[in-house]
């Protein structure tokens, strides 16, 4: 069990996505304007980051190793992102109209989100278990969420701010954005007793 | 430059959403809206080189996104119009779509994993439960929209050349 929370937390915090590894910046730009678009936007990776996860280890474990089709991974995974997106958007639509109209908006983003990617070929990398490797992706995604709704929250206050012209928009999000991963690397000293 | 806002200034947001459709269609006491921005990312400063942008933009795309509101306001085809949701109502969608299926598909995952030890056992788990979780999720989306709570208002007229970041 603890394994378990230790690999969620380091997904989530000591090896951030955003933060950490650099993954899924366009999002973090993008849909951080407003606190409820990245939490929408948060909550549809986290769901397609889970189901690209279990998919992906599933393809990988039954079809590639076994068939030595290694060399199709990237592509398989790309394919199995794509499905994953296009299923979500299926059955948000049939569960509710509404609902898809509401959040239809946050799901062709993900396609290209190349976190969801990094992932998938990261728990190939660590040759995780099966219930290990939903964790470190619903830790990951946990992660990236967490810090869409810090940023989304610091820009809606930089908004208001009295920011130096030269520095207005995209260049002091991005020096908030360095400070935020310097507050993050602190949780690498974190050492688990 | 501008005088820097005071620290006790409200940073909170609007209660409401806003955007910016067109009246495509009436039908009888109800009119058709398009959303004119259907991305998020649309409109940022790096659209230009972002390839996000151009999925959410297709004529298909917008016509999926097409909804109805009551014309109490005698709209015409063609009008454009400010539209608003309430801001929880994005919360509860996502919880609504997202978060209940996931939990049980990591309870039912979980639940397996603990008894059965098996990693088959707890992937065949996790899609009923997925499943599971897909149908207390349209349930509770029908009883969302039953009450309303996930229905655009209409607000306002929009003012010539008036976008959502205006």
């Amino acid at each position: 069990m603890k394994e378990y929370v230790l690999l969620m937390f380091s997904a989530a915090l000591v090896n951030n996505v955003i933060l950490g590894r650099f993954l899924g910046l366009c999002p973090t730009m993008g849909v951080t304007t407003r606190l409820d678009a990245a939490v929408g936007m948060g909550m549809a990776t986290t769901f397609v980051m889970t189901i690209s996860a279990l998919a992906g280890w599933t393809v990988n474990t039954l079809l590639l190793v076994p068939f030595g089709l290694g060399y199709l991974r990237t592509i398989t995974f790309i394919l199995i992102i794509a499905s994953a997106v296009q299923f979500t958007e299926m059955v948000v639509k049939k569960i509710s109209p509404s609902l898809f109209k509401l959040l239809g908006i946050y799901l062709p983003l993900i396609t290209t989100n190349c976190a969801v990617l990094g992932i998938a070929l990261l728990l190939v990398e660590g040759k995780l278990s099966f219930i290990s490797s939903i964790l470190f992706a619903l830790g990951s995604a946990m992660g990236f969420s967490l810090v869409l709704v810090i940023f989304a929250g610091l820009r809606e206050r930089l908004a208001v701010m009295d920011v130096p012209r030269l520095f207005a928009g995209p260049p002091i999000a991005f020096i908030v954005v360095s400070l935020l991963a310097l507050a993050f690397m602190g949780f690498s000293g974190m050492g688990a007793s | 430059m501008d005088e820097p806002l005071h620290s006790t200034a409200d940073f909170s947001a609007p209660p409401v959403i806003e955007g910016i459709a067109h009246v495509v269609a009436i039908e009888g006491k109800f009119a058709w809206l398009e959303p004119e921005q259907t991305t998020s990312c649309g409109s940022c400063a790096s659209a230009s080189a972002c390839g996000s942008k151009g999925i959410g933009t297709m004529a298909n795309r917008l016509e999926q996104r097409r909804f109805r509101i009551a014309n109490d306001a005698n709209l015409a085809i063609g009008e454009r119009v400010v539209f608003g949701i309430h801001e929880n109502v994005l919360l509860k969608g996502s919880f609504t779509a997202y978060a209940i299926p996931l939990a049980t598909l990591l309870l039912a995952g979980s639940l397996a994993q603990w008894q059965f030890g098996s990693d088959f056992i707890t992937m065949a788990a996790m899609v009923v439960g997925l499943v599971i979780g897909l149908g207390i999720s349209r349930w509770v989306a029908g009883r969302l929209h039953a009450k309303g709570d996930l229905d655009p208002l209409f607000l306002r007229r929009a003012r010539p050349g008036e976008t959502c970041n205006s």
